[in-house]
């Protein structure tokens, strides 16, 4: 399903010097895998996710998803991104727009559906994030969880192939990140392909099919949620998870 | 309404000054005699144009054909001007070097060069060739002018929404130009609604200068009135107060616009 290889990405930052997120970063993501991708902040998980939508470009390597190598300049990226949906850790809902409409309007100009099936779909989804009766509000009168399970429907409502969530649960209050997480529980038992950066490893542990530890921009190690709580080999991971745990 | 004690002083204070302007002129010996009569039938009159059409009707004056055009033209140039500042706000912000610096030239050369002079150019040289009437030239010169100001605070308007929206639009898979006009662009000049009604505003008063390339509009009506009846200070404060009219008009259109737009915050 995808296919990373040898990704590399390097930024500029303001005052020059350069700071490599992606380093020769191989990987492949199986159709119906749920991977987790877990690691220190700048180690270039939140890169490699941005690079599979091509929200940023890489340097060098390439990247393929679904057959089509993506990375290509003549590849139309407007059509991937249908099939790929995001969660941001802000959400990054339009503020300017009603819960219903955030997840119609995409449907309807991008997928180009009729309003009543788009709204059908909406509240299909809206029902099975379990915030249908929130439907005419807008964003700011929503709680961080609520906005966040707004966000995973307006994704889920283009039919993606894949869902990727960048630290979907990191900027919530303690008491809301449950009901997140069980809405991503609950797609990743339905099969999603799900590539999750995230520092949950109860999540980790419950659904995911693979978890990937990253530091400076390569993978250290990787194995079953379960290989990470018994008997991590590197030093670099025990020091992390001995962090977060 | 409820008056607070501090608007009673404010009143006051304004009754205060008045009251010794009024004594100030009328001790220095000012003896100028009003002629307000005069105005109404420069706003509206009742009687027959012409010998051709006798039946008496009502008309408007003078004053108000000044008043019509110099709405027309405020609304016809504050139409372009949005246009205009548009395509030049997001073509500043564009990945393209050429378009970005022919956005900047234009805003630069508007801004730094008057008005006044802009209109004659536009008049007497590119109206000229292209033949322009007065109007088109003057609305021309206008739109041009604002649209740059414009340009500059759609900018800023579309700056100042978070990046993250436009890569929520774009991961959904929605072209530059949808995630712009669906999702960018409704946020940004719901944000600029104050800013461009300064703008709007000036555009109006500023729109007094067309007179110059003898375009009837409320100013030149005023001081042709003025010159054929020496009621210089009637007339002017009447002009004066139909400008006041129309800035406040839309100060309090946009206020409410600004508050119906407000649900979502």
């Amino acid at each position: 399903m995808i296919r990373a290889v040898k990704v590399c990405k390097t930024f500029k930052t303001t005052d020059r010097r350069e700071v490599k997120a992606l380093v020769n970063f191989s990987t492949h993501i199986k159709k119906g895998e749920v991977v987790v991708i877990i690691g220190p902040s700048g180690s270039g998980k939140s890169t490699f996710l941005r690079c599979l939508n091509r929200l940023e470009e890489i340097d060098s390597g390439e990247i393929i998803i679904d057959g089509v190598r993506i990375t290509e300049k003549k590849v139309d990226i407007n059509k991937i991104r249908e099939d790929i949906g995001m969660v941001f850790q802000l959400f990054n809902l339009f503020p300017h727009k009603t819960v219903l409409e955030n997840v119609t309007l995409a449907q309807m100009i991008v997928r180009k559906r009729k309003k009543k099936e788009a709204v059908d779909t909406a509240r299909d989804l809206l029902h099975k994030v379990g915030i249908l009766e929130k439907e005419n509000v807008y964003p700011s009168q929503l709680s961080g969880g609520q906005q966040q399970r707004v966000a995973i429907a307006r994704a889920l409502a283009m039919h993606p192939k894949i869902m990727m969530f960048d630290e979907a649960t990191s900027a919530l209050d303690p008491e809301m990140i449950g009901e997140v997480l069980d809405v991503m529980k609950k797609l990743a038992r339905e099969g999603m392909t799900m590539v999750v950066v995230t520092h949950e490893m109860g999540f980790a542990r419950e659904v995911s099919d693979r978890v990937i530890f990253m530091d400076a921009g390569q993978i250290v190690e990787e194995g079953t949620a379960e290989h990470f709580f018994t008997n991590p080999a590197h030093e670099r991971t025990k020091v992390f998870l001995s962090q977060i745990l | 309404m409820k008056f607070s004690r501090r608007s009673l002083i404010t009143l006051v204070v304004l009754g205060v000054i008045a009251a010794s302007l009024y004594y100030f002129f009328s001790t220095r010996g000012v003896t100028y005699i009003w002629h307000w009569e005069k105005i109404p039938e420069m706003l509206f009159y009742h009687g027959s144009k012409s010998p051709e059409d006798p039946t008496p009707r009502l008309h408007m004056g003078i004053l108000m054909i000044g008043f019509m055009l110099t709405l027309k033209i405020s609304i016809f140039s504050i139409f372009f001007a949005i246009i205009i500042g548009t395509i030049v706000g997001i073509a500043r912000l564009s990945d393209e070097p050429v378009t970005r610096a022919l956005s900047i030239s234009y805003v630069e050369l508007i801004r730094n060069t008057p008005l006044l002079v802009q209109i004659y150019i536009i008049y007497f040289f590119v109206g000229s060739l292209l033949r322009l009437s007065a109007f088109t030239a003057g609305t021309a010169a206008l739109s041009i002018f604002a649209g740059a100001y414009v340009g500059e605070i759609v900018r800023a308007g579309i700056q100042s929404i978070h990046r993250g929206q436009m890569e929520a639009a774009r991961s959904l898979g929605m072209s530059y130009a949808k995630a712009m006009r669906y999702v960018i662009l409704p946020q940004a000049f719901k944000r600029i609604i104050p800013p461009l009604a300064g703008q709007f505003i000036s555009l109006i008063k500023d729109s007094s200068l067309v007179s110059v390339i003898a375009l009837a509009d409320l100013m030149f009506q005023g001081q042709q009135a003025v010159a054929r009846t020496y009621y210089a200070f009637e007339i002017y404060f009447t002009v004066a107060f139909l400008y006041l009219v129309m800035t406040a008009s839309l100060s309090m259109a946009t206020q409410y616009i600004e508050r119906r737009l407000a649900i979502s915050d």
